[in-house]
C-alpha cells in the first residue's frame, strides 16, 4: 500500500477528481442496495396478496431512477478516476522524456534502449494500472463489502448475516492460495514460453547452418518437444487457474444453502419475511465482487509499487554534465587550445587520450587520423562536451569550454557522426532538423554543398520524401551526406566531420571537400577518417595511436618523415587500386 | 517494437476468424466431451435455482416441512452444486487444453514452414518479426480461444438454457423478456462499431508514442548535438497528448456501453419481471418461487454477457495476428525445388560451372558467365573484393537461391537433379560466421544425427585438431555454450564447425574462411585442420587470406560478378594484375606502385 503514499504528490494534484470519483463510487455502492430492497418488498406485498398498484408504481418508479442514477454515476466516476490514471501515465511520460533529453551520452552507454523503453511501457502501464483499478478496487472492495453487510445485518437479521458469511472467508483464504500457486506455476509456463521462443530466435538466426546440413526435421522435432514443454506447463496453469470459478461458485452455493435453511427457520419464526429472504440472497450476489476485488487489489499494488520505484529511480538519475554557475551565454569563437594529460571513459580501465596537445587556429582545417580506438571519437568527444573528467584543459576563444553554457557551445558546433542517423520524417525536415524554420532555398543550398542536391530530386517525392524504415531505403553515401548538409545548415563556427565520408566514392568526396573549402574559409572544420583522401588537404594533421600522437604536421611534411602516415598512404593507394579491379 | 497493424475490412475479419475455426475440427471427439460437460453445468445452473423456486412455493409458502421429500430436495441441490463444481471444473480445464493444443499446431506449422522458406525471405524479413509470428502472435490467438470463443460458446448455452427455463415457468413473461435480446444486441453491436475504431486509433497512438521514444532515445545525442531537445519534446508531448485523448474517447466509450450499460439493462430487466408479477398478483395468485427462479436466471443471464464484452479487444488483437500468421503461411518464397524423380548420386565430387548467370533482385546480375571446373579432389579457391560475387557462387551450389541461366553440374548431373538430402550429406559447408547453437560442445558437432557416437564426435573433433582446446575446458566435450557461443573466441568457434562438417564425411567441401580476427594460435590449428580437411575432397573455398590458397589447384579472382583472372598461386603472382595486388596488400607490402 505504500505505493499510494508514493503517489500522494499525483492524489493531491488531482483532488477534485479522486475525491469526487470516490465519493461517486461510494454512491453507486450505496445505490446498488436497493434493488435486492425494493425486490424484497414487492415480493412481500406479493405473497400477501396485498399488492397495491401504487405501491409497485412507487417503488419500481424508485429502482428506475435509482438504476439511471447508478449508469451516470458509474460513467462519471469511470471518467475521474480511470481518466486521471491515464492522465499520470501521461505525465510521466512527459517526465521521463523530459529527463531522457537531459542525460548524457555516458547515460546511453549504460542503459539499452529496449530497457528504457521497457520502463516507458509497461511500467508506466502498471503503475497507470494502480492509480486506476488499484484505487477502484481498494475502495470499492472496502464500500460495497461494508455496505452490503451493513444492508445485511441491519436491515434483515444479523444473525442470518453471521452465519451465511462463514464461509466467505474461506473463500478469500483460497483464492489466495489459487492465487500464490498460480504465480508459481506462472512463472514455469512463463519459462517454457520464453525457452520456446529462444528456440525459435535461434532457428531463425541459425537458418542456414540447418539447411547446410539438411536438419530441418530434426530442428522442427526439437521445436515440437519444447512447444509439448509450453503446453504441458500451460496445463499445470490451466489446472490451478480452472479452480477459481467452481471454488466461487461452490462457496456462495453453501451460502445460499445456508441462508435458505436459517432463513426458512427464522422465517417461521416470525423474525423476517420471505422478502427478506429474497433481498438477503440477492446481497450474497453482491459479495463476490468485492471478495475478489480484494484479492487483486494486493496483486496490482505490488506490482505498482516495483515499477514505480523503478520509474523513480530513472528520474533520479544525476545529470552528470551541467552548466556551471554564470556560464557565458554567449557563442564561442576563434581559435581551439586542446590540452589533455589523461582521459578514460567512464566505467573503462584503458585511458583513452593521454597526452593530447594541439592548437587550431580559426579557420583552419584539422585532419585526424589513426586506426580504429586510437582516440580520434574520445578528442571529439570531449569538445562537444558529451564528456568531462580528464586532466588538462580545452579552451575555446579565450575561455575553457566548460566556461560556456552547453547549448551555446553547441550552437558553434555542426556535428557529423559516423554513424548516421537519420529521423523518419521528410528529407527537408532531416536537413533542416536545426533549424526548423529555413527556407527551401536555404535547404537546396546545404544539400548542394552536400552533393546530396540531384540525388534528393531523384526521389519519388523529392525533398519531401520520407526517410527511415517507412520510408525510402537510402544508400549509406547517401544517409551521410544528408548527415553533412544537415551540419551545415547551421553554418557552424565549427564543423566536425567524424569520418563521415566513408561511404562516399572518391569523386563525390573530392567535390564535397573541394565545396568546404571554399565556402568555409573563416571557420573552422575537424575531420577524422580512415581513408587519407579525406584529410590530405589540412592545414595541420595529427596520427593518433593508442590515445595519443605519434606524427602531426601537413601532408607534404608528414610523407617526408616516411612514418607511420607514410606506410598508410602507401598501402590505401594499393587499396584503391584493388577496389577499381587493379585497373588505373 | 510494435508492428504496423494491417487494417482488416469486415469481410477480412470474418475469412480469418473461419481459418482460425478451421484449427478446431481434428480436436472435435474432445470439443464435443468439452461440450457436453458445458451444457452439463449450464443445466446445473439452471435446475439449482428450479429446485429453489420448488422450495419456495411447495413448502414454504404453504408452511408445509415434511421431513422426506425436504431431505430430498436439500440432497437434490447439495448434489446439483458439487456436481456442478466437478464438472465445470473439468470443463474450463478441457477448453484450456484444447486451446493450447490447437495453439501448438499452429506453432508447429508455422515452423515448418519457415524451414520451408527460402533463403530470399530471410533476407527481406528481419530475423525478429519471424520469432514473432511463431511465438508471440500464436499467444496472442491463444487468449482469443480460452477467454473469448469459450465465453462466447457458454454464455450462448446459457442463455439458450435460462430461455427454456423460462418458457417453461412462464411462457408470456418468456416472451416479454426476449425484448432484451434486440436491446442487448445493439448495445454490443453499437460498441463493436465504434470500439473497433476507438480501440484501434488507440493502438495506433501508442505504437506511434512507442517510435518516436525509441528514435529519440536513439538519436539522442544528435538532439542534444543540435541543440533540438525542446522541439522533440514539443513533438513527444503533441503525441503524448493525442495519446491520452484517445485514451479518454476509449474510457468513455467503455464506460457508455460496457457495464454501466449492462447494468441498465439489468436493471430494465428486474422492473418488467416485476411489473409484470405485481400487476399479474393483482388478479391472480403469484407463486413466489417463481419469481425467484426468474429474478435468479435473469442474474445468471447478464454475467456471461458482461464477461464476453470486456474482452472483446482481445479478439479484435486476436485477429489481426492470426491474419499475420496466415500471411507467413502462405508466403510462397519457397527454398528452391529439385525435380521429382531427382535420384543422382554423388560419387566422384566433380563440380563443373556452365555459364552460370544469376541476380537476387532480377535487375543487377551478381554473377556473370560464370564458368569453371573442379576436378575430383582439386581445391578451387575464390578470391575477390566484398561483393565480387564470391558467397553468390556458393549460395547457388548449395542449392541456396534458384537460378535461372546456366547450370551447375555436380558427376555430370545438375544440381537439380539431387535430392536435397544427397546434396547436403555429401557437400560439406563451413560458413564464415560459425554459428554456435545453445547446448554443449558435443550437441554443436552432433546437431541433429542421433546416430553418432561419441567416439564419432571425438574422432571428428581431434581430426580438425579441435580437441586440443576442447580438452582443456573444464567440462570437455560437455562444456556449455551459451547464446551463439560467445563465450568462446571466433577461432574456436571456427574449430568446431569445423568439426561439425567432417563429423559428417562429406565428398565435397565448400568453406567460406572467417574473417574475424583470430588468434596466432589458433591460426596455425585451422590452417592445418583445413589442410587435412581438404585431403581427398573436392573443395570450394572463399578465401580472404591469400596465403591460406597457395596451394589450391585453380584460383578465381573476380571482379563485380566476373571471373577475371585464374590460375595458380605463381601464374597469377607472375601476371601482375588483381591478384598480385591483392597479395602485396595483405603482405604489407609497401614499394612504389608504378
Amino acid at each position: 500500500m505504500k505505493v499510494f503514499l508514493d503517489l500522494g504528490w499525483f492524489f493531491k494534484e488531482r483532488k477534485k477528481q479522486y475525491l469526487i470519483g470516490i465519493l461517486m463510487l461510494m454512491f453507486v455502492a450505496f445505490l446498488q442496495l436497493l434493488p435486492p430492497k425494493i425486490i424484497g418488498y414487492v415480493v412481500d406485498e406479493i405473497s400477501e396478496g396485498t399488492l397495491t398498484f401504487a405501491f409497485l408504481t412507487k417503488w419500481l418508479g424508485i429502482l428506475a431512477i435509482a438504476a439511471i442514477g447508478m449508469y451516470i454515476l458509474r460513467y462519471y466516476w469511470r471518467i475521474m478516476i480511470f481518466g486521471s490514471a491515464i492522465f499520470l501515465a501521461r505525465q510521466l511520460r512527459e517526465q521521463l522524456f523530459r529527463h531522457f533529453t537531459k542525460m548524457s551520452p555516458s547515460f546511453y552507454q549504460k542503459k539499452r534502449v529496449g530497457d528504457l523503453m521497457a520502463h516507458a511501457t509497461n511500467d508506466l502501464s502498471a503503475v497507470q494500472q494502480t492509480a486506476g483499478a488499484g484505487v477502484l478496487t481498494l475502495v470499492d472492495s472496502i464500500t460495497t463489502g461494508g455496505f452490503v453487510i451493513a444492508a445485511m445485518a441491519i436491515t434483515i437479521n444479523w444473525k442470518l448475516t453471521l452465519i451465511a458469511l462463514i464461509p466467505l472467508p474461506l473463500m478469500a483464504i483460497l483464492t489466495s492460495y489459487y492465487g500464490k500457486l498460480l504465480h508459481q506455476r506462472f512463472r514455469y509456463a512463463q519459462e517454457a514460453f520464453s525457452n520456446l521462443n529462444d528456440k525459435a530466435q535461434e532457428s531463425i538466426s541459425g537458418v542456414k547452418v540447418i539447411k547446410t546440413f539438411g536438419q530441418e526435421k530434426e530442428d522442427t522435432e526439437d521445436f515440437v518437444r519444447l512447444s509439448q514443454k509450453v503446453v504441458d506447463k500451460n496445463i499445470r496453469v490451466a489446472k490451478v487457474d480452472s479452480l477459481f470459478d467452481p471454488t466461487i461458485s461452490l462457496i456462495v452455493g453453501i451460502c445460499f444453502f445456508l441462508s435458505i435453511v436459517f432463513g426458512t427457520r427464522f422465517i417461521l419464526a416470525g423474525d423476517m419475511s420471505i422478502g427478506d429472504l429474497f433481498a438477503f440472497t440477492s446481497y450474497l450476489g453482491l459479495l463476490v465482487w468485492p471478495m475478489l476485488a480484494f484479492g487483486w487489489l494486493f496483486n496490482i499494488v505490488e506490482r505498482g509499487r516495483a515499477s514505480y520505484d523503478r520509474i523513480r529511480d530513472l528520474l533520479d538519475e544525476k545529470i552528470e554534465i551541467a552548466d556551471k554557475v554564470g556560464a557565458l551565454e554567449q557563442k564561442p569563437e576563434g581559435d581551439l587550445e586542446f590540452h589533455i594529460d589523461e582521459f578514460k571513459f567512464p566505467e573503462d580501465e584503458r585511458l583513452a587520450l593521454h597526452n593530447v596537445h594541439f592548437t587550431l587556429k580559426r579557420g583552419e582545417t584539422l585532419g585526424i587520423v589513426g586506426k580504429t580506438g586510437a582516440g580520434k571519437t574520445a578528442i571529439l568527444k570531449l569538445l562537444m562536451r558529451e564528456f568531462e573528467g580528464y586532466t588538462g584543459q580545452i579552451l575555446y576563444g579565450d575561455h575553457p569550454i566548460d566556461a560556456y553554457k552547453k547549448r551555446s557551445l553547441r550552437e558553434a558546433i555542426g556535428y557529423v557522426p559516423q554513424d548516421h542517423f537519420l529521423f523518419s520524417t521528410t528529407v527537408a525536415g532531416n536537413i533542416a532538423f536545426a533549424n526548423a524554420g529555413a527556407t527551401m532555398e536555404q535547404i537546396y543550398d546545404a544539400a548542394k554543398l552536400a552533393n546530396i542536391h540531384e540525388d534528393i530530386l531523384q526521389f519519388t517525392d523529392g525533398y519531401k520524401t520520407v526517410v527511415g524504415e517507412r520510408g525510402v531505403s537510402l544508400s549509406g553515401g547517401q544517409k551521410q551526406r544528408i548527415s553533412i548538409a544537415r551540419a551545415l545548415m547551421m553554418e557552424p563556427e565549427l564543423l566536425i566531420l567524424d569520418d563521415s565520408l566513408s561511404a562516399v566514392d572518391a569523386r563525390t568526396e573530392e567535390a564535397i571537400l573541394e565545396a568546404l573549402k571554399e565556402k568555409r574559409t573563416d571557420e573552422t572544420t575537424i575531420i577524422t577518417s580512415h581513408r587519407l583522401s579525406a584529410i590530405q588537404h589540412a592545414h595541420q594533421i595529427i596520427v593518433m595511436s593508442d590515445g595519443t600522437i605519434i606524427e602531426k604536421g601537413s601532408h607534404e611534411e608528414l610523407m617526408e618523415i616516411k612514418g607511420t602516415y607514410f606506410e598508410m598512404y602507401q598501402l590505401q593507394q594499393l587499396e584503391t587500386l584493388v577496389e577499381k579491379g587493379g585497373e588505373e | 517494437m510494435e508492428e504496423k497493424q494491417p487494417r482488416l475490412t469486415g469481410k477480412d475479419q470474418w475469412k480469418v476468424l473461419k481459418r482460425l475455426l478451421t484449427y478446431l475440427a481434428p480436436h472435435k471427439k474432445i470439443i464435443s466431451f468439452a461440450l457436453f460437460l458445458l451444457i452439463l453445468t449450464v443445466i446445473g445452473d439452471i435446475l439449482g435455482p428450479y429446485l429453489i423456486k420448488t422450495f419456495m412455493d411447495d413448502y414454504l409458502t404453504p408452511k408445509n416441512f415434511p421431513t422426506g421429500p425436504l431431505v430430498g430436495l436439500a440432497l437434490g441441490y447439495v448434489f446439483i452444486q458439487l456436481g456442478n463444481v466437478v464438472v465445470s471444473y473439468f470443463q474450463l480445464l478441457k477448453f484450456q487444453e484444447i486451446a493450447l493444443k490447437i495453439i501448438q499446431q499452429m506453432r508447429i506449422d508455422v515452423f515448418t514452414k519457415v524451414h520451408r522458406l527460402g533463403m530470399r525471405y530471410f533476407d527481406k524479413t528481419p530475423a525478429g518479426s519471424i520469432v514473432s509470428r511463431v511465438t508471440n502472435d500464436t499467444e496472442a490467438i491463444k487468449d482469443m480461444f480460452v477467454s473469448v470463443l469459450v465465453g462466447f460458446v457458454q454464455s450462448g448455452f446459457l442463455v439458450i438454457g435460462v430461455y427454456i427455463a423460462m418458457f417453461i415457468l412462464n411462457i408470456k413473461l418468456a416472451l416479454i423478456t426476449t425484448i432484451l435480446l434486440p436491446i442487448l444486441f445493439v448495445v454490443i453491436r453499437t460498441y463493436r462499431k465504434y470500439s473497433s475504431v476507438v480501440y484501434q486509433d488507440l493502438r495506433e497512438r501508442l505504437s506511434q508514442l512507442n517510435a518516436k521514444l525509441a528514435e529519440s532515445l536513439q538519436g539522442m545525442t544528435m538532439i542534444q548535438a543540435f541543440r533540438q531537445e525542446d522541439r522533440l519534446q514539443d513533438e513527444f508531448n503533441e503525441i503524448n497528448d493525442s495519446h491520452w485523448n484517445a485514451g479518454k474517447r476509449n474510457i468513455k466509450l467503455d464506460s457508455l456501453l460496457l457495464r454501466p450499460a449492462i447494468d441498465l439493462v439489468y436493471a430494465l430487466a428486474i422492473i418488467m419481471v416485476l411489473s409484470y408479477f405485481g400487476i399479474t398478483s393483482m388478479s391472480n395468485i403469484v407463486e413466489v418461487g417463481v419469481i425467484y427462479a426468474f429474478v435468479t436466471y435473469i442474474d445468471r443471464f447478464f454475467e456471461p454477457i458482461n464477461q464476453v464484452m470486456q474482452r472483446l479487444s482481445i479478439f479484435q488483437q486476436a485477429i489481426v495476428a492470426a491474419s499475420r500468421v496466415f500471411k507467413l503461411l502462405d508466403e510462397e518464397d519457397l527454398a528452391p525445388s529439385q525435380k521429382n524423380d531427382a535420384h543422382a548420386k554423388i560419387e566422384q565430387g566433380k563440380i563443373e560451372f556452365q555459364n552460370v548467370t544469376f541476380s537476387y533482385d532480377g535487375k543487377t546480375d551478381v554473377l556473370k558467365n560464370i564458368s569453371f571446373t573442379a576436378e575430383p579432389g582439386q581445391t578451387v579457391a575464390l578470391v575477390g573484393h566484398t561483393g565480387s560475387g564470391k558467397s553468390s557462387i556458393i549460395n547457388l551450389l548449395m542449392r541456396f537461391y534458384e537460378f535461372e541461366q546456366g547450370d551447375i553440374k555436380i558427376d555430370g548431373h545438375s544440381v537439380k537433379d539431387f535430392k536435397t538430402d544427397e546434396i547436403r550429406e555429401k557437400v560439406g559447408l563451413v560458413l564464415q560466421d560459425p554459428f554456435l547453437f545453445y547446448g554443449d560442445i558435443e550437441s554443436n558437432i552432433r546437431l541433429h544425427a542421433k546416430d553418432m557416437t561419441d567416439e564419432e564426435v571425438k574422432a571428428a573433433a581431434e581430426f580438425v585438431q579441435a580437441n586440443n582446446f576442447i580438452e582443456k575446458l573444464p567440462n570437455t566435450y560437455k562444456q556449455k555454450v551459451t547464446e551463439r557461443g560467445s563465450t568462446f573466441s571466433s577461432g574456436q568457434r571456427q574449430l568446431v564447425a569445423f568439426a561439425r562438417t567432417i563429423a559428417t564425411n562429406p565428398k565435397i567441401l565448400v568453406l567460406d574462411e572467417a574473417t574475424a580476427n583470430i588468434d596466432t594460435e589458433t591460426e596455425v590449428a585451422i590452417q592445418s585442420s583445413l589442410e587435412k580437411m581438404r585431403k581427398g575432397r573436392t573443395t570450394i573455398a572463399i578465401a580472404h587470406r591469400l596465403s591460406t590458397i597457395q596451394d589450391a589447384e585453380l584460383i578465381l579472382v573476380l571482379h563485380h560478378g566476373e571471373i577475371v583472372e585464374r590460375g595458380t598461386h605463381q601464374e597469377l603472382l607472375n601476371q601482375k594484375g588483381l591478384y598480385h595486388k591483392m597479395y602485396l596488400l595483405q603482405n604489407s607490402v609497401v614499394e612504389e606502385i608504378a
